[in-house]
C-alpha cells in the first residue's frame, strides 16, 4: 500500500477542526519560515527555490526558482496567484484555499519578498466563494498580525495582499489571460512574445505568477531545506505533488504523493479501485487537456513528468479521471470538448472555430448522423487547430486551449477508433442511456 | 535603430532591418504573406491566424504568425511550403463557415480581402455541414455605419482603431468563444468622429457606410488622388467616381500628414457636390429683386459695369474682397492679382475675423511640421480643442501622447478631446489667457507642474483661438514661449480648407504672394511682374466689415464666403450686406451672404477641378479633377480672368497649370513649386520655402493681447459638425450637428438660479437666444460655452460678456 | 466625471458607493475594479442591468461598451433576470461520468424550466455549468455558487422543492450538503456559517454575504 505525503496537508488532516484559523496555524509552526524569509535577500531565496527543484503545481511544471530568476528588474513588480482552478478533474487548489489559507498567505510573503513585491494578487475563481472567503479571513487576520500590511513581522518591507474574484472563464487559468482579467479586461491571452509576464505582466510591469500548490510548498521548502524537500520526490519531481482522481474509482479524492509510483498503485491502490463489478476502459492521465491512457500500454509506467510526456500526454495539473467500460467514450470526449469550445475566448480563428465546429461534429456522431468521412474530418479540424497532431502540440493558436480540445479526438480516435465507427455504422450510440 | 539582418525567406537570402516584423519585412522584400488583422498603423494582435508560417528554430520547425515575429539575424522561413499552405487552407476554412459568402450583395464584393484570400489561399470547398453561425443582418450602429455580424470575421481592427487611435472605444468585443460579436452599448452609438476608418479598414463587408452602401461595384470606380480641405492637415485622401458622381473618399497612407486615416467630416463631406442646390447658371437680380438665371456674358456685364463705375467714381479703396480659403492656390492667386491689379485694393482676406495675424500664420519663424510629433518629447496644445477643428492633427499629437511617450500638456477653458492622454490639463477663462501664461512662463502656481513637463525637447507648440471670445494675440505670446522652450517649434492654427495657401497667394491686406509682406522685401519684385500694386493700407475682414456697415464699401466680393454664418460677430456681417451697395458672390450655393448678393457667379468645387493647396505646415500638395462642375460652372480664375478682361485689364491666365507656373516664378516662397514635380517625385508634397526662398521671417510677438473680465465670459467655439454651407448640403452630415446648447459649470448654474433649468436666456451685445441648458463641470467657472453655428441659432458672438438668466 | 457622459448621478445606495470606494482603493489602477465593482452593481438590482455597467464604466473610467465587453466575457455576470437561487448543475466530464445529466434532468423536471431560464416565479433559475471543481464529489450542484456534493436526481428534485418551500434568505453550502449532498471531494471538516444572498458568489469585501462569518 502507498503511503502518502503529509507536507502541504498535514495540518488539515491532523487539526481538521481548525487547521484554517491563525490560532491552529502558528501553534503548529506557522509564519516562522515568513518572518525569517524577510530577513533574507532576493537571490538566496531564489536560489534556495531553485536548489528545491520545485515544479509549478498549475499544469506547465516549469522550475519555479527558475521562473523568478528571470524576473525584470523594473519596479514595481507583482506576484499573482494563480487559484483561478478550472481544469476539469481538478480541485487540489479548492482543498488547499478552504483547509490551510494561511499556508498560502505564508507563502505569499516568502515568494514576495524573493521577487521584491509589494503588492500580490490571488485570483481565485468567482466560483469558489467559500475558498475565497477562507482566504480573505486568513488576510484579515494575518493583517491584523502585522504579517502583511506596512512594515510586516516589524521590519521596513510593507506587502499588501489583494483577494480577486474571477467571473467564470477558464481561460483565465492562463497567466496572460489572468493579468489581463485581474486589469479589468477581458480574459483574452497575450501574444508570447512579447507578453512574458517577467518581463511585461500586470500593468507591463514585471510579474511573477504562480500555482496556489506551488506556494503553500514554500513555508516547507524553508522549513526543511533544499535538500529534505527534493528527497520527498522522485527525481526531478522534487517534493510532493497533489493528485486530484475523479470519475468511476472507489475513492476518488485529493492526494498528496510522491512521483514514481504507477497508474496501477494509483488507480487500484491509493483510489481504490474502479466501482464494483465495473472494469477500467481509460483514463485522462493529468486534466481535460491532456491525452488519455489506456490499461494495455500504459497502467503500469511510473507517473513521472518525463514518463508521461514521452508516451504522448502529460500530468498536468495532476487531473486524473476514470473512466470504466460503461464509458461511451464518444460523450466523453465531447464533453470535453464542449467544455473547450465553452471556454475558448474567441480571439483567435483555429481555437474559436475550431473548438466548436468539432463538438458540432462529435455530437453528430453521438445522436447518429455520422458519416464514415467525419472520422478523418474530425483529424483533419483537429490537425489544422494543432499540426500534425502531435505531442507537445505544434499551435496554430495564441495559447493551447485550442489544441487541449483536440486531445480527446487524438485518443478517442487512436484507441476506440472501433466505438467511433459503431456510432456511426449503428446510428447513433450504443451505450445504454445513449442518443440514437 | 539602423541595424540590418540578414534573413532567408523561401531560400532567399534578404537584408532587413533589426527588429522589424517579419510580415512587413518580407512585404518589403517582395514576398506578401496574407492577413487579416494586421494592419501596420495599429499593435499586432496575432488574431486572425492567417499570416502563420513557419520557422526553422534548433528545436525543430515552428508555426508563428508573421505579424508578431520580429526579424532576427540567421533567420530562416517558410511562407508557402507544404505546412504553412496547409494551416493557411485551415484558417481559411475556419473563417468561411461560419460567413454568409453573400458576395453578391456585398458592398465589399470585387475589394474583398476575404474574397482575395480565398481565391489566393484557400480551400476549393467547405466540409462545413452545420448550421452557421446568426445575427440579425445589417444593423445601423450610427448614423454613418452599419454592422453586419455574420460577415465579421472578428479580426479587431475596428475595434483597436477606436481604442488605440481615435481613444473613443465606443464598438468592442461582445460575449465570448463562438458567440464573440462586435457591439456598440445599447443607446451609444458608435457615434465617433472617425468612424468611417473602421469600414475602410474592415477587411470584409462587416462594416459598411450608409453614404456608400449599394451605390457602386468597386470595378466601376474611378479614382483620383487628392488632399482633404476640410481641414488644413492636408491629409491624402483619394476620390472615387462613378458616371460623374463622386461616390466616396479613401484615406490614403502618408506619412506626413494623415497617416491613412480621415475624419467622418473629411471622408462623407463631399455629398453637397452632386447637392440639386447647386448653383449651375451664373444669376442676376431682376426687376422685383429676385435672383435669375442669367447667361454667362450678361452676368459679367453687370458685374464690369457697376465695378467699374465705382472704380471710377472712388477707386480700389471703395471695393473689398472677402473669402477665398477655399480656392486653390491657382484661383487664389489669380483671385490676389485681380484684386490688386484690377480692383487696385488691399481691402482683401481669407480668414473670417476668427483667425490669426495673417504674417503670423504664414511666415512664423520655428514652424513645426506635423512630423515633429513623432520626436517630440513634450507637446503643448493651447488653442482650440483638435478634435472638434484639426481632427487628423489631433489622431497625431494622441498617437505621440500615447504610443510615443511625449508629454502633452493641454490648455483650453474647458474639456478637449485630448484631456485623458494629457499630462496636465489648464483650464482658464478666456479673456484671463495672459494671466495664465505669466504662470507658465514663469513656472510659478497652478502653471508649475505643466512648465516642468515642457522641460525637455524637442518642445512642440500648437496654438491658436480656442474660441472667439480670446483675443487672437495671445496665441502668438505662447508661441513666443514655446520658441523659448529646448528644440522649441510652433504650428500655428487655423482651420478653413486652403486657408495657408490663400494667405500664401497674398489673400491678406498685408501679404502679397509667396510671403512677401506688402511693405517688405520682394514687394517691388512683385509689383514689377504685376505692372503695380495698391499703396493705401487694406483693412482685414473685421475692418471690412465694418467699413461696409459704415457705407464706406460700395462693392463688396465674396468668393466662395459666407460672413453672416461665418464670422464670429454674425450680426455685423448682416448689417455690412445690408448696406453695401453692390455684392458679387462667386460660390457653389446661395448661402445667407451671397442670397443678397446682386451677382451669384457658380463655381468649381472640390473634385471639379486641379490645382495646389497648401497646409498648416505650409505643405504644397496637388488637389485632382475627377468630376466635372454641375452645368455651366468655372474655375474661378477663368472668371476673374474675364471679369478683369471686360474691365480692360488683361491678368494673362490661361490654364490652372500655367497660373502654377507664374506662381512659381513670382512667388518666392513658391520657386520652383511645379504641377510636374508634384505629380511625380514629390507625391507626399513639398514643404515651402525651400532652401534659400524665404522672404518673410515672422517672429511672433509676446503681448498677449486685451485683458477683460467681467463675472461671465463668452466661450464661442466650433465643433466637429455645425451648419455651415457645405455640411447642410452633404445629407449624411447634416444630421449631426448637435444643435445649440449653452454650457455653464453647474456652480455657475446654481449661482445664477438655474440649478434645475432646462433652458436658459443667453444675451450678448450683438445677439440673444433661448437655448438648452447644459451642466459642464468641466467648465473653468465663470465661462458660459456655446457652440458655434448651429442650426436654428442666431449669432451671439464674438464675446466676450454675457449674461444667462432664466428662460 | 469621467471623460465619458454616461448617465447622471449614482444609482448606488451610499453603503454600495462606499464599499465601491474601498475596492478601488485595493488596486493600483482603477480599471482593475471592473470585475468587483460589477458583482456590486449585480448585487444592487440582482442581475447586470444596462444601468449598473454604465454606472460601473463611470466609477472606473471606461466606456459602457468597454464595461460591456469585459462583462460579457464571464458567464457569471448575468445580463438577464434571474432567479433568486440560481441552481447550477455541472454537467463537465466528471460529473458526467457520475450521472450529472440525470440531476440536470431533475432540477429542470422540477423547476418546470429547461437549463438557461428561469421559473415564472422568478424563484429560481436553471443552468447547466462547466466543471466547478468538485469532481471528487461528482455529480456537483450550485445554488447562488454555494455548493453541493453528490447530489443525486432525488436529492435534486428534494432541493428545488426546499429551495421554493423554505425559501431561504441566504442559501449555505454546509446545510445544504448536510440535506441535499452526499460524498465530498475532500473532508470539509468545519460548517461555516457565511451565506449567499443572491445569484452572485458570496464574499464579505463585496458586500454580497449575509454577514454571518
Amino acid at each position: 500500500m502507498t503511503t502518502q505525503l503529509r507536507v502541504i496537508t498535514r495540518r488539515m488532516t491532523e487539526h481538521p477542526a481548525d487547521s484554517h484559523t491563525l490560532a491552529r496555524y502558528e501553534a503548529t509552526g506557522g509564519y516562522r519560515q515568513a518572518r525569517r524569509a524577510v530577513g533574507m535577500t532576493r537571490d538566496e531565496l531564489v536560489e534556495l527555490t531553485k536548489e528545491s527543484g520545485l515544479l509549478g503545481r498549475g499544469g506547465a511544471a516549469f522550475p519555479a526558482g527558475l521562473k523568478w530568476s528571470f524576473l525584470a528588474p523594473a519596479r514595481p513588480a507583482y506576484l499573482v496567484v494563480n487559484a483561478d482552478e478550472s481544469e476539469p478533474g481538478t480541485f487540489k487548489d479548492r482543498q488547499l484555499l478552504e483547509r490551510d489559507p494561511h499556508q498560502l498567505v505564508e507563502g505569499i510573503i516568502i515568494a514576495a519578498v524573493a521577487n521584491e513585491v509589494h503588492h500580490a494578487f490571488v485570483y481565485v475563481r468567482g466560483e469558489y466563494p467559500k475558498p475565497a472567503r477562507r482566504l480573505q479571513r486568513a488576510v484579515d487576520e494575518a493583517y491584523a498580525s502585522g504579517y502583511l500590511g506596512e512594515g510586516i513581522f516589524g521590519s521596513d518591507y510593507d506587502l499588501e495582499v489583494t483577494v480577486h474574484l474571477g467571473a467564470g472563464a477558464y481561460i483565465c487559468g492562463e497567466e496572460t489571460a489572468l493579468i489581463n482579467s485581474l486589469e479589468g479586461r477581458r480574459g483574452e491571452p497575450r501574444l508570447k512574445p512579447p507578453y512574458f509576464p517577467a518581463a511585461k505582466g500586470l500593468y507591463m510591469m514585471p510579474t511573477i505568477v504562480n500555482n496556489v500548490e506551488t506556494i503553500s510548498n514554500l513555508p516547507h521548502i524553508l522549513e526543511m531545506g533544499p535538500d529534505a524537500y527534493k528527497a520527498l520526490g522522485h527525481e526531478e519531481d522534487t517534493g510532493s505533488f497533489l493528485f486530484s482522481i475523479s470519475g468511476h474509482v472507489n475513492r476518488p479524492g485529493n492526494y498528496e504523493l510522491p512521483h514514481g509510483l504507477t497508474w496501477r498503485e494509483l488507480i487500484f491502490e491509493v483510489a481504490g479501485g474502479i466501482r464494483d463489478g465495473h472494469e477500467l476502459k481509460t483514463w485522462i492521465p493529468g486534466g481535460a487537456s491532456a491525452p488519455w491512457f489506456v490499461p494495455g500500454d500504459h497502467l503500469d509506467l511510473p507517473i513521472t513528468k518525463n514518463d508521461t510526456g514521452k508516451a504522448g500526454s502529460m500530468l498536468g495539473s495532476g487531473a486524473v479521471v476514470v473512466m470504466d467500460e460503461t464509458t461511451c467514450v464518444v460523450r466523453a470526449a465531447e464533453r470535453i470538448v464542449r467544455f473547450f469550445a465553452h471556454e475558448s475566448c474567441g480571439q483567435c480563428t483555429p481555437c474559436r472555430e475550431g473548438t466548436t465546429w468539432l463538438e458540432m461534429i462529435l455530437r453528430r456522431i453521438e445522436s447518429g448522423a455520422g458519416r464514415e468521412v467525419d472520422v478523418d474530418l474530425l483529424l483533419e479540424v483537429g490537425g489544422n487547430i494543432s499540426v500534425g497532431l502531435a505531442w507537445p502540440p505544434r499551435m496554430t493558436t495564441i495559447c493551447p486551449l485550442g489544441p487541449s480540445a483536440v486531445s480527446p479526438i487524438i485518443s478517442i480516435t487512436k484507441y476506440f477508433k472501433d466505438e467511433l465507427l459503431a456510432h456511426i455504422h449503428g446510428g447513433g450510440c450504443p451505450f445504454e442511456g445513449g442518443e440514437r | 535603430m539602423s541595424e540590418v539582418v540578414t534573413v532567408t525567406i523561401d531560400g532567399r537570402q534578404v537584408e532587413v532591418p533589426a527588429g522589424e516584423l517579419l510580415i512587413k519585412a518580407a512585404q518589403d522584400r517582395g514576398t506578401y504573406i496574407p492577413r487579416f488583422c494586421w494592419h501596420p498603423r495599429m499593435k499586432p494582435v496575432g488574431m486572425c491566424r492567417m499570416c502563420l508560417v513557419e520557422l526553422e528554430t534548433p528545436r525543430g520547425p515552428a508555426i508563428v504568425t508573421a505579424c508578431t515575429t520580429p526579424v532576427s539575424d540567421g533567420m530562416v522561413v517558410h511562407t508557402r511550403n507544404e505546412t504553412v499552405q496547409r494551416v493557411q487552407e485551415g484558417v481559411l476554412e475556419f473563417l468561411l463557415i461560419n460567413h454568409p459568402l453573400d458576395c453578391p450583395v456585398c458592398d465589399r464584393g470585387g475589394e474583398c480581402p476575404l474574397q482575395d484570400h480565398v481565391m489566393a489561399y484557400g480551400p476549393g470547398e467547405s466540409r462545413f455541414v452545420e448550421e452557421k453561425r446568426h445575427f440579425e443582418k445589417p444593423i445601423p450602429i450610427s448614423d454613418l455605419v452599419l454592422l453586419d455580424r455574420e460577415r465579421c470575421i472578428l479580426c479587431a481592427r475596428c475595434t483597436r482603431f477606436s481604442e488605440e487611435i481615435s481613444g473613443d472605444p465606443l464598438i468592442e468585443f461582445t460575449d465570448r468563444g463562438n458567440g464573440v460579436h462586435i457591439a456598440t452599448f445599447p443607446d451609444l452609438p458608435f457615434s465617433s468622429y472617425f468612424s468611417g476608418n473602421t469600414v475602410q479598414i474592415c477587411p470584409v463587408g462587416a462594416l459598411t457606410a450608409t453614404a456608400y452602401r449599394f451605390r457602386a461595384r468597386p470595378w466601376d470606380l474611378t479614382a483620383v488622388e487628392s488632399t482633404c480641405l476640410q481641414c488644413t492637415a492636408g491629409d491624402r485622401i483619394s476620390i472615387q467616381a462613378s458616371q460623374n458622381e463622386v461616390l466616396r473618399i479613401l484615406g490614403v497612407d502618408v506619412e506626413p500628414t494623415n497617416q491613412g486615416w480621415l475624419s467622418d467630416r473629411c471622408r462623407f463631406g463631399f455629398q453637397y457636390l452632386g447637392s440639386p442646390e447647386r448653383l449651375a447658371t451664373p444669376l442676376l437680380r431682376d426687376a422685383t429683386g429676385d435672383h435669375v438665371e442669367a447667361s454667362w456674358s450678361e452676368a459679367l456685364a453687370v458685374a464690369a459695369t457697376r465695378i467699374g463705375d465705382v472704380l471710377q467714381r472712388s477707386g480700389g479703396q471703395a471695393v473689398a474682397v472677402l473669402g477665398g480659403a477655399r480656392l486653390t492656390n491657382e484661383d487664389a492667386y489669380a483671385l490676389s492679382k485681380f484684386a490688386r491689379v484690377v480692383l487696385g485694393t488691399n481691402h482683401v482676406d481669407a480668414q473670417m475675423d476668427d483667425g490669426l495675424d495673417p504674417q503670423f500664420l504664414a511666415a512664423t519663424v520655428d514652424r513645426a511640421r506635423i512630423g515633429d510629433l513623432e520626436t517630440a518629447k513634450a507637446i503643448l496644445v493651447w488653442g482650440p480643442d483638435l478634435k472638434e477643428e484639426h481632427p487628423t492633427l489631433y489622431l497625431r499629437v494622441r498617437r505621440a501622447a500615447q504610443e510615443l511617450g511625449a508629454k502633452l500638456v493641454v490648455v483650453h477653458p474647458r474639456r478637449t478631446g485630448l484631456d485623458d492622454r494629457a499630462t496636465h490639463k489648464l483650464t482658464y477663462r478666456p479673456g484671463e489667457g495672459a494671466d495664465l501664461l505669466t504662470e507658465l512662463v514663469a513656472g510659478t502656481g497652478r502653471a508649475a507642474e505643466a512648465r516642468e513637463a515642457l522641460a525637455e525637447g524637442p518642445v512642440v507648440g500648437l496654438v491658436g483661438r480656442a474660441g472667439y471670445g480670446e483675443d487672437p494675440r495671445l496665441a502668438e505670446a505662447v508661441a513666443a514661449f514655446v520658441r523659448t522652450l529646448p528644440d522649441g517649434k510652433v504650428l500655428p492654427l487655423a482651420r478653413r480648407a486652403n486657408v495657408y495657401g490663400a494667405l500664401d497667394m497674398g489673400l491678406a491686406p498685408t501679404l502679397l504672394p509667396g510671403r512677401v509682406s506688402v511693405a517688405g522685401e520682394g514687394a517691388d519684385a512683385i509689383a514689377e511682374a504685376w505692372g503695380g500694386l495698391p499703396d493705401h493700407p487694406g483693412l482685414d475682414a473685421r475692418g471690412i466689415l465694418e467699413a461696409a456697415a459704415a457705407g464706406d464699401i460700395e462693392v463688396l466680393i465674396l468668393v466662395g464666403a459666407d460672413p453672416v454664418r461665418d464670422v464670429p460677430d454674425g450680426d455685423l456681417a448682416r448689417r455690412a450686406l445690408e448696406t453695401v451697395p453692390f455684392v458679387v458672390a462667386i460660390d457653389q450655393f446661395l448661402t445667407d451672404s451671397s442670397r443678397v448678393a446682386d451677382v451669384v457667379f457658380c463655381a468649381d468645387g472640390f473634385a471639379e477641378k486641379e490645382g495646389t493647396v497648401t497646409n498648416l505646415e505650409g505643405r504644397v500638395q496637388k488637389v485632382n479633377r475627377i468630376v466635372p462642375g454641375p452645368g455651366q460652372t468655372r474655375p474661378d480664375w477663368s472668371i476673374l480672368d474675364d471679369l478683369a478682361r471686360r474691365l480692360g485689364v488683361e491678368l494673362g491666365l490661361t490654364s490652372a497649370e500655367a497660373i502654377a507656373k507664374e506662381i512659381a516664378e513670382v512667388a518666392p516662397a513658391y520657386r520652383g513649386v511645379t504641377w510636374e514635380r508634384l505629380d511625380w517625385e514629390a507625391r507626399d508634397g513639398i514643404v515651402v520655402p525651400e532652401e534659400g526662398h524665404a522672404p518673410l521671417r515672422y517672429v511672433p510677438a509676446d503681448t498677449p493681447g486685451a485683458r477683460h473680465g467681467g463675472d461671465l465670459v463668452l466661450h464661442l467655439a466650433r465643433v466637429m459638425y455645425d451648419d455651415g454651407v457645405l455640411a447642410r448640403h452633404s445629407p449624411a452630415l447634416a444630421g449631426l450637428a448637435p444643435g445649440g446648447a449653452v454650457f455653464l459649470h453647474p456652480d455657475d448654474a446654481t449661482r445664477l438660479g438655474l440649478g434645475s433649468a432646462e433652458q436658459a436666456r443667453v444675451v450678448t451685445e450683438h445677439g440673444e437666444a433661448t437655448l438648452p441648458l447644459r451642466m459642464d463641470d468641466t467648465l473653468h467657472r465663470g465661462v458660459v460655452y456655446v457652440p458655434f453655428n448651429q442650426p436654428g441659432v442666431p449669432p451671439l458672438g464674438p464675446g466676450p460678456g454675457v449674461t444667462v438668466t432664466p428662460a | 466625471m469621467g471623460i465619458y457622459p454616461a448617465g447622471a448621478m449614482s444609482r448606488w445606495s451610499p453603503e454600495t458607493r462606499e464599499r465601491a470606494r474601498s475596492i478601488l482603493a485595493r488596486y493600483p489602477e482603477k480599471r482593475s475594479a471592473v470585475m468587483p465593482l460589477l458583482y456590486l452593481a449585480a448585487a444592487e438590482e440582482g442581475y447586470l442591468t444596462d444601468e449598473g455597467m454604465a454606472e460601473v464604466a463611470e466609477w472606473v473610467g471606461l466606456t459602457p461598451a468597454q464595461v460591456q465587453s469585459v462583462a460579457s466575457f464571464y458567464t457569471m455576470y448575468k445580463r438577464e433576470p434571474t432567479g433568486r437561487y440560481l441552481v447550477s448543475c455541472c454537467t463537465s466530464i466528471s460529473c458526467m461520468l457520475l450521472g450529472a445529466d440525470e440531476v440536470l434532468a431533475a432540477v429542470e423536471d422540477e423547476a418546470g424550466v429547461p437549463a438557461g431560464e428561469t421559473d415564472e416565479d422568478g424563484v429560481i433559475t436553471v443552468e447547466h455549468v462547466e466543471c466547478i471543481g468538485a469532481c471528487g464529489g461528482a455529480p456537483a450542484v450550485q445554488v447562488n455558487y454555494e455548493l453541493i456534493e453528490g447530489v443525486t436526481p432525488d436529492t435534486a428534485r428534494e432541493l428545488v422543492r426546499w429551495l421554493r418551500s423554505a425559501a431561504p434568505d441566504s442559501v449555505r453550502a454546509d446545510e445544504m450538503q448536510e440535506l441535499f449532498g452526499t460524498r465530498r471531494s475532500f473532508d470539509w471538516a468545519i460548517a461555516e456559517h457565511a451565506g449567499a444572498v443572491g445569484p452572485y458568489p458570496a464574499f464579505e469585501p463585496y458586500g454580497t454575504t449575509d454577514g454571518h462569518p
